[in-house]
């Protein structure tokens, strides 16, 4: 068959399939079968050596239908939430080699930065510069005006905003970082376990720890744990690039990074709920016992959570 | 794979039995949209600054915030619903799987997220020293996610125009060489009349014309080879 000939026998129809309407009950019924048939025109005129251009049209046409007949679900914070309570206990089952390392290096590196600090005081000042030192201080200093209740509700909405901004921005740059063969996610992991470490040495040393503890233990456990889990997650993107095993390179980093996509998921609400505790509950002006009580609750519920999910997956 | 000329067109076998060609999206096009992209979130971030100015302390923390989702969130926002973000609309752009169909959404929050790697160590130096290993131009996001930008309207030919009277050559033609003339012929109207010349005198000899006349001539040869009735 001559190529005007084909053209004029299915133009009709080639005109039809284009003008798709979603909303036409009718039309969507039909609609992979004249899919299939355009399918088909197209095999027919690639073997019948037609024309570019009808082969680019039908092509056009192919690609229009694939649009429509394989469509996204498209983005919804419920999806989040799924993934959050479905997905991210079972990553965390599948990765917890990583998970157990990563948290093995931040709190063993951070345990020895504290024990550094407690002993030797001044090497503080080794690892911080010295203004910095004393904000800090000021910030914890029972007598000053920061974590105290003279703050307002403004005052605690930008802190909420600056905890989401800054550490999710840091939980996400480790995970994006990671594809730096690691190099990306460990260096933040373990800076930021002997920053913390060093701190919490210094604050005990100065004589703020009341402050200092009954501030950080009732969203510690969310925001640490979530650094641990975003790290190991950046950190397993990395390593399938430097070992590959038996996988081509490509398809290494492709598989570790479908199977650690949950768990960055989770951090990133992990995150979320560390934002909220830290700035509406850490630094209210509940007695230090209540908040001791809770934040222990809540360690106790994370860390069971994480094991729960690292030993059965659910 | 089929046929790998110098055009840079992947073919994907689809499940249908038949197979397209994709055509991926170069570093320069990419470059443009993501300026656009940049363009548009900083007017976000600019229009919310304006709104959010007049709450003081608060207003500063949903700014940053707002900074947050524009930054993480605009490209997985936009890329979710159909591949495009404003910019890549712009220039036509999509992203695809690997095979073409569009994309799910762990692989674009995948690839998104990915963006520091790319960004290393600044203006995306990396992610474009990466985009030249291979012929899809992925970026390190690419890869771990699966996906490519593809051209969603690809060139657009013109189907030769009917008008032209058909005529049968006085020698015959092999299949390549009438494919040949007819990709000419519809190629014609968007290439310029010195460039027209100077392809259709390549045959001046054996169809005994030349320039404006060689190029008619092929023309009606061409809807001739197309199956017009003489």
């Amino acid at each position: 068959m001559k190529q005007n000939q084909f053209v004029r026998l299915n133009e009709a129809r080639w005109q039809l399939f284009s003008q798709f309407d979603a909303s036409d009950k009718d039309w969507v019924a039909v609609y992979p079968e004249q899919f299939r048939q355009i399918c088909s025109d197209l095999a027919l005129a690639r073997s019948r050596q037609y024309s570019p251009a009808l082969i680019e049209r039908l092509n056009q046409l192919v690609q229009q239908g694939q649009q429509h007949l394989y469509q996204s679900n498209g983005f919804s914070l419920v999806h989040i939430l799924k993934i959050f309570t479905q997905d991210f206990p079972r990553a965390l089952y599948e990765n917890s080699k990583y998970i157990v390392a990563s948290t093995l290096a931040f709190w063993g590196l951070g345990l020895l930065a504290f024990l550094w600090v407690l002993i030797a005081p001044q090497h503080i000042y080794w690892f911080i510069d010295p203004m910095q030192v004393n904000q800090l201080e000021s910030m914890y200093d029972p007598a000053g005006s920061v974590q105290t209740d003279s703050r307002s509700a403004g005052q605690d909405v930008m802190m909420f905003g600056y905890y989401v901004y800054n550490n999710i921005g840091i939980a996400f740059q480790m995970f994006g970082g990671g594809a730096l063969l690691g190099v990306g996610a460990l260096f933040p992991l373990l800076f930021n376990s002997f920053y913390f470490g060093a701190i919490s040495a210094h604050i005990v040393n100065v004589g703020f720890e009341e402050p200092f503890f009954s501030f950080v233990i009732g969203h510690g456990s969310f925001e640490l744990m979530a650094i641990v889990i975003a790290g190991a997650a950046g950190c397993k993107i990395g390593f399938s690039i430097l070992n590959p095993g038996t996988l081509a390179r490509k398809e290494a980093i492709k598989k570790s990074g479908m199977s650690v996509l949950p768990l960055i998921c989770g951090a990133f609400v992990m995150l979320l709920i560390a934002a909220f505790v830290e700035a509406f509950w850490s630094s209210s002006d509940l007695p230090s016992i209540v908040k001791y009580i809770v934040g222990s609750l809540g360690w106790f519920w994370v860390l069971h959570r994480l094991y729960r999910g690292c030993r059965y997956g659910n | 794979m089929q046929y790998q000329g110098f055009d840079n067109l992947i073919y994907k076998r689809l499940p249908e039995g038949v197979s397209i060609n994709l055509q991926p999206a170069g570093l320069t096009v990419r470059a443009y949209a993501y300026l656009w992209d940049f363009m548009f979130r900083a007017l976000i971030i600019f229009i919310f600054s304006l709104v959010l100015n007049f709450l003081g302390d608060a207003g500063q923390g949903l700014m940053l915030v707002v900074f947050f989702i524009v930054s993480w969130g605009y490209y997985i926002f936009f890329e979710a619903k159909n591949g495009q973000t404003p910019g890549k609309k712009r220039y036509k752009l999509q992203v695809v799987q690997d095979n073409g169909l569009p994309p799910r959404i762990e692989q674009i929050i995948l690839r998104n997220l990915l963006r520091p790697a790319d960004a290393f160590p600044f203006a995306y130096a990396l992610g474009m020293l990466v985009m030249f290993f291979g012929s899809e131009f992925k970026r390190i996001g690419d890869w771990a996610a699966g996906t490519m930008v593809i051209y969603c309207e690809q060139t657009d030919l013109q189907m030769v125009n009917q008008k032209i009277e058909p005529l049968a050559p006085g020698f015959s033609f092999s299949t390549e060489e009438q494919k040949l003339i007819i990709g000419f012929a519809e190629r014609c109207d968007s290439l310029s009349v010195g460039r027209q010349y100077e392809l259709a005198n390549v045959l001046a000899k054996n169809i005994n014309c030349r320039d404006q006349e060689a190029v008619t001539m092929l023309k009606r040869y061409a809807q001739y080879f197309m199956g017009q009735e003489v």
